[in-house]
């Protein structure tokens, strides 16, 4: 098999989107790292050595003695599995021989990121918040109260991460909101314990596919990436706090602690 | 019998936000239903084994480690990549309330100034994250840890 030096660049273009895309929908470095060198050495390429940053990837694909580098900025664009699974599925396909180069790139390119009804999220997370309060023994007026906090607080982070807002900043209001919500419960003392409305509510604001990424980033290898989305997450959290903070001595209801 | 009953309320609790958040991470519509009884599966596992007398870290790694397995299995099966099922399942057991806690903990230490008592809900909970959320992410990377060394799964 050989392949022209334009041929060589159009494969590492292809393989580069690939690996953009895994990166900015929120996959693991070596999900990246492995799909990207797959999708290249099916194309044809000798070998494929990239780089994976935090918020870029460098590739460099050899085919005899010719090297082709090119980099891309990943801009974060929210986690969406729907996108990784697409993604993996062609790369598959492409191992098979089902698909040729230039099919490859029209259907990287095809790719649209789906996303489920946000009221259908709202009401899921909510309800989800409320199963949390059940685990830390609330009861049924605590379950109602959590549902209510946290599906306000859902609303606030869609409507604010729609028109991107700095993810701290949002993550801050949300969790202002929630607790505020959860502290007229507190308040009026709806059920028995409504202090765990406050704990629970705000733990849709946890933030946890960062967290497991960034560890088992750091398990396989990557310790840079898992370093960067370790502190991410960390500082998210840090914001959630403020949030909480702020609301709860604006309300003198203190429910942490 | 008691305890079976416990079981299956505690694993259909665990189940609404495996999916809840499985739907924030944009899970396939198919894929749902495998977040639903791994969130359950692990969770009520974790539960069980806490109810034997292991500590909450260990109980986790177990829980964890078998949903790693679990979701080998299930992505060998379907040909989709791992993370997929396994992280919205066990985000039930994702030890929140811990951290917050550290985290309100040091903006009041700022606050109200140095205090034995505030110290102590810091470290301990701090610690708790730390090791409980080790044991998760480590016992989901097991099988590609320990069976496939680097090679890719699907």
């Amino acid at each position: 098999m050989s392949l022209s030096h334009e041929q060589q660049t159009e494969l590492t273009r292809i393989a580069v989107t690939a690996g953009q895309i895994l990166h900015q929908h929120g996959a693991e470095s070596r999900l990246v790292e492995q799909t990207t060198q797959r999708i290249g050495v099916a194309l044809g390429a000798q070998s494929i050595e990239l780089s994976v940053s935090s918020d870029a990837i460098v590739i460099t694909s050899l085919f005899k003695g010719n090297c082709v580098t090119t980099t891309r900025r990943c801009y974060d664009r929210g986690i969406n599995m729907q996108m990784v699974c697409d993604v993996l599925r062609i790369c598959i396909m492409l191992e098979k021989s089902l698909l040729e180069a230039d099919q490859v790139k029209e259907r990287l390119t095809r790719l649209k990121p789906y996303k489920y009804n946000r009221w259908l999220v709202v009401f899921m997370i909510g309800l989800s918040c409320s199963s949390f309060s059940h685990f830390f023994g609330g009861d049924l007026a605590v379950y109602i109260t959590t549902f209510f906090a946290s599906s306000g607080a859902m609303i606030l982070r869609q409507e604010l991460a729609h028109r991107h807002h700095n993810p701290f900043v949002n993550f801050a209001l949300a969790a202002f909101v929630a607790t505020t919500i959860a502290s007229i419960g507190v308040i009026y003392e709806f059920g028995e314990n409504p202090q765990i409305a406050m704990a629970a509510s705000v733990l849709l604001l946890v933030p946890g596919f960062p967290l497991i990424n960034a560890v088992s980033d750091m398990l396989k290898g990557h310790i840079s990436t898992g370093i960067a989305r370790w502190v991410f997450a960390t500082l998210l959290s840090i914001s959630v706090a403020i949030g909480i903070v702020a609301s709860m001595s604006l309300t003198n209801v203190s429910g942490w602690l | 019998m008691e305890l079976i009953a416990l079981i299956i309320i505690d694993a259909m609790f665990a189940a609404v936000p495996a999916v809840g958040f499985a739907m924030v991470f944009n899970v396939p519509k198919k894929m749902l239903i495998y977040c639903a009884v791994g969130g359950a599966f692990a969770h009520s596992l974790r539960f069980l084994l806490m109810d034997f007398g292991l500590h909450i870290e260990w109980a986790t790694l177990i829980a964890s480690s078998s949903m790693g397995f679990l979701g080998l299995y299930w992505s060998r099966k379907r040909l989709i990549p791992r993370p997929v099922f396994t992280v919205a399942s066990v985000i039930p057991m994702i030890p929140g309330s811990f951290a917050f806690t550290t985290m309100i903990g040091l903006v009041e230490l700022n606050t109200a100034g140095y205090s034995v008592e505030l110290m102590q809900i810091i470290t301990e909970n701090g610690l708790k994250t730390l090791f409980i959320l080790g044991a998760l992410s480590f016992g989901l990377a097991l099988p590609s840890i320990l069976i496939y060394r680097g090679r890719p799964i699907v």
